[in-house]
């Protein structure tokens, strides 16, 4: 459900499934987990492919953002519509950087 | 006068998104996207919680879908047979999601669906019958401009 680059530092990972709803959190949660794992510490979530996230796909970002701790980076790229406004309604746009692309949020967290 | 349908799917994580998309197709000439994704998402959000909480996860039971189309209106109902919700859960579920954001420990990770139902929807209800449960979700239809 999920392909990566790697760009210098930074792990881009792309959600190639137009939603992240209840059925696919745990499987989401665990891939991103064990790229967390493997010592990736800087990652940009591409979600532009993605249509839909609910609560338990939210909670699972907001998971690995746990996981990753103080001294890593989560940014998220290319949320649109719901899924934008998704991160608005429950203020998790206090939390995670918004990058209308992944070369923006690429170049904040390079710079 | 209205029109409406009625769907059923096994509590299975993986049918709701089926929902959705019939659902959908049904709000699309009356609401726009941003309302729409407003009853996608409360109809998930409730669908889910019957499946995780009212069924514990079991697959094989049953979850219903009433939906109507008044001229001003769309009501969804979702109806289980499931132990009904706590008296007072939809209530007291806080009507914004209030963390603190500096604090990444503390963030959710779940318990925002009944939140996001009400944030989303005009109108929310949970009637619990003996045997059957059901939350109601109203979104107005606006009138036509002009």
């Amino acid at each position: 459900m999920l392909s990566e680059e790697q760009r210098n530092d930074v792990l881009i990972v792309r959600v190639d499934e137009k939603r992240v709803d209840a059925s696919r959190a745990p499987l989401f949660k665990d891939e991103m987990t064990r790229r967390i794992e493997a010592g990736h510490t800087r990652l940009v979530l591409d979600l532009s492919g993605v249509e839909f996230v609910d609560s338990s796909g939210l909670g699972a970002i907001v998971a690995c953002l746990k996981r990753l701790g103080p001294r890593g980076d989560l940014a998220i790229a290319g949320a649109k519509g719901p899924v934008s406004r998704l991160f608005t309604l429950t203020r998790m746009d206090k939390v995670f950087r918004l990058h209308d692309t992944v070369e923006a949020a690429v170049a904040q967290m390079s710079s | 006068m209205s029109v409406g349908m009625r769907l059923h799917i096994d509590s299975d994580f993986d049918k709701v998104a089926l929902l959705a998309r019939a659902v959908r197709a049904l709000c699309a000439e009356l609401l726009d996207a941003e309302a729409a994704d407003a009853v996608e998402i409360s109809l998930v959000e409730a669908v889910n919680n019957v499946i995780e909480h009212g069924y514990e996860g079991k697959p094989g039971r049953d979850v219903g879908v009433e939906v109507s189309v008044h001229p001003d209106r769309i009501v969804i109902e979702v109806v289980d047979q499931a132990a009904p919700m706590k008296s007072g859960a939809l209530s007291e579920a806080a009507s914004e999601i209030v963390f603190d954001e500096t604090n990444i420990d503390s963030l959710p990770e779940g318990g925002m669906g009944l939140a996001l139902i009400r944030m989303s929807m005009d109108e929310v209800e949970y009637c619990a019958a003996p045997g059957e449960n059901r939350l109601r979700m109203v979104k107005r239809i606006p009138a036509p401009a002009g």
